[in-house]
């Protein structure tokens, strides 16, 4: 990910936080073969505001975007194996010929020890 | 970093961890992450933790995993990362008490920026090739038709700005690769004076000009009290002697420059520096070991120049 995706999904982080409410993020840790994304792309599932970020589009979202809102349910992290080989003989736009390894999380709301943290990292921010 | 088996309490979320990487990059270090994302005890899954390390090398651990042991492990690994210029993110293996623990790791650097100031001609390869580089690139220009998005479609920022006071929307650091290539000699001199007067300084001021240009430029700034020191920290005339003439050209000599500075290069042609084909036919032994194929490559290298 590059330094503006970053601050972006760091922005939809926030505003999610603020907002008190729980998501889901998807973070690709591993891929094989061809895929639309690579390692470390992201994307936040967030029940209001939607999605933010892309780990690839397609069938392969779809699958991801299923597990987050069963991440969002149980609060438990899942590992999501998409595969985009099996989807050869269809018609789908997901025919890349390679598998993804998704980490999806839940990102749960505050506690005071992060708060605390959130807290040390904002005094260490740049002065310029 | 107690020895709780449940998932630490003082694991780190996904938000700190953003704001962290975001900061820390900003800041000019590095920063690494890393996240349990396979392990047997469910309860340890997600649990995340960062080293950043700030311009000074100096580390700051944020955050556990679980048991001290664990911990330790996990830091390693990241300690190893952020040292290692080509690591690259991804699942390592953790090996704590025979036990496997998946640790998904991912490492940010810290943020360059080219700040290009004229729109014309060499900016425009210049812009592109140094996104290519990974160089976030602003482009700063006084006419609004030159430093548009259709002539950048790299450039991150395109600032319209006037040159009597070039870096008021541009906040300048020791971050920052400035590369001074307006249409104009007196322009380029008004932006010089201002860059140098800027603190802290830019990482590295390039100013494009002729010998005679550079030279007249120098005098004036010396009448304006700018010392023989800082000017001899000006990359002037811009880039690495390749013989370059088109925009393009000139555009990929400059890079050089700036990945040579980078990297600690020499610049120099790397045959001349190893002179395989030398030294390859100086020692008997080596040139009588080798087919005809081996002999023909090192003729042809040596040739190619």
């Amino acid at each position: 990910m590059t330094y503006e995706d970053d601050k972006t999904l760091a922005e939809a982080l926030k505003t999610a936080r603020e907002a008190g409410r729980a998501c889901a993020l998807a973070t690709i840790v591993g891929t094989r073969g061809s895929t639309p994304r690579k390692v470390g792309a992201r994307m936040l599932v967030d029940p209001t505001e939607g999605l933010t970020g892309t780990i690839g589009g397609g069938c392969g979202e779809a699958e991801v975007i299923e597990s987050a809102y069963r991440v969002l349910k149980t609060g438990f992290a899942e590992r999501v194996r998409v595969d985009l080989t099996e989807d050869f003989t269809t018609w789908s736009p997901a025919v890349c010929g390679g598998v993804m390894d998704v980490f999806v999380e839940p990102v749960e709301m505050q506690t005071g020890d992060q708060e605390q943290l959130s807290e040390e990292s904002r005094t260490r921010a740049p002065d310029r | 970093m107690s020895t709780s088996d449940a998932a630490s309490p003082n694991t780190l979320g996904p938000f700190e961890v953003s704001q962290l990487m975001l900061t820390a990059t900003a800041n000019g270090g590095s920063a690494a992450s890393g996240t349990l994302v396979g392990v047997s005890d469910h309860n340890l899954i997600g649990g995340r933790i960062a080293l950043v390390s700030n311009p000074e090398d100096e580390l700051t651990r944020k955050g556990a995993l679980g048991p001290t042991q664990l911990n330790e492990a996990g830091f390693a690994e990241l300690m190893a990362a952020i040292d290692d210029r080509r690591a690259k993110d991804g699942i390592r293996t953790l090996e704590v008490n025979n036990e496997k623990f998946e640790f998904y790791v991912e490492i940010r650097r810290p943020i360059r920026e080219l700040v290009v100031v004229g729109a014309g001609h060499v900016a425009q390869p210049m812009a592109h090739i140094g996104a290519l580089l990974g160089y976030q690139v602003t482009v700063l220009d006084d006419r609004p038709d030159f430093a548009t998005r259709e002539r950048f479609p790299d450039a991150k920022r395109l600032v319209r700005a006037d040159f009597a006071d070039p870096f008021a929307e541009v906040t300048l650091h020791e971050r920052s690769f400035l590369i001074l290539v307006t249409r104009g000699h007196k322009y380029d001199y008004e932006c010089l004076i201002r860059a140098l007067r800027t603190n802290p300084r830019p990482a590295y001021i390039g100013m494009i000009g002729s010998r005679r240009r550079v030279r007249a430029t120098y005098l004036q700034l010396l009448e304006e009290g700018i010392n023989r020191e800082l000017l001899a920290s000006i990359h002037a005339p811009v880039g690495l002697d390749i013989g370059a003439e088109t925009p393009e050209e000139i555009a990929v000599s400059v890079a050089a420059e700036l990945v040579m500075l980078d990297r600690g290069g020499s610049g120099s042609s790397l045959r001349d520096l190893e002179q395989v084909t030398s030294r390859f036919f100086r020692d008997p032994n080596l040139s009588q070991g080798e087919n005809e194929g081996g002999r023909r490559e090192g003729q042809s290298n040596e040739a190619d120049t």
